[in-house]
């Protein structure tokens, strides 16, 4: 026969060669994003008492949304519940680092931002961090993207993407949906 | 109809030595064949990636 078995090796030691390097590409391209561009997948590893979250330092009522911290962080609450998020709609600023930070009462949630790379995951007990930077302003939807039951596809929530000059805390560094402030 | 030009059975060749010989010289090109069809199906495939990579992914953002 033609092919002899040093032919074969030769052929396969060839395609070794191949997969290593497509595997050193993707390898590459994985690295640059996360040492450049600070794309990783989100990783959080805090708890919160489920039953507790109302009475919680955090996650209380008057502690959801959007606020500008102390040291000028700005950090987006928010509860996922069956079947709607509290609020449902939070601002942001456009360019600005923001921390948004999930939890849930009572079943496993997840979260999408529609043309952004936010996604995680909701889990009962946790608290899902996610620190991102907005570019494009406008309306971007974030619904749960983790069945929750029967009302799950009406779970959806809106993340308002501003302008810098039209974010505009209050003296309490909170700023909310449909809150207009005088320049 | 149209004949073909080739023998129909190994069978109609003139010997077997001529049929080894043509047999021998299909699968030399053979596998340079499923290399080229491997390279363009493999490339493809990197190429989609490639492009969801650098065209979607990293368009989206900073995430962490």
């Amino acid at each position: 026969m033609a092919i002899s078995e040093r032919a074969i090796l030769k052929s396969e030691l060839r395609w070794a060669l191949v997969v290593a390097g497509i595997v050193a590409v993707i390898l590459g391209a994985i690295l640059f994003a996360a040492l450049t561009m600070h794309i990783n997948p989100p990783s959080n590893r805090e708890f919160a008492d489920p039953k507790t979250l109302h009475t919680s330092d955090e996650f209380t009522e008057a502690n959801l949304g959007t606020r500008v911290e102390a040291d000028g962080k700005v950090v987006a609450r928010m509860i996922a519940t069956q079947f709607n998020f509290v609020p449902d709609c939070i601002v942001v600023p456009a360019g600005r680092e923001v921390t948004l930070r999930f939890t849930t009462p009572d079943v496993i949630h997840g979260i999408l931002v529609a043309g952004t790379n936010v996604n995680t995951m909701i889990v009962p007990g946790y608290v899902a961090q996610v620190h991102t930077r907005f570019t494009r302003t406008g309306d971007l939807l974030m619904p749960c993207h983790e069945y929750c039951g029967l009302g799950h596809s009406q779970m959806v929530a809106t993340v308002r993407v501003v302008p810098p000059a039209q974010f505009r805390p209050g003296p309490d560094g909170r700023m909310a949906c449909g809150q207009r402030r005088p320049a | 109809m149209i004949e073909p030009s080739y023998p129909e059975t190994p069978h109609d060749y003139a010997d077997e030595g001529e049929e080894l010989a043509r047999l021998e010289a299909a699968m030399d090109v053979a596998p340079r064949g499923a290399a080229v069809v491997s390279l363009i199906a493999v490339g493809l495939l990197m190429v989609g990636w490639l492009g969801m990579y650098f065209l979607v992914f990293l368009p989206r953002g900073t995430v962490g």
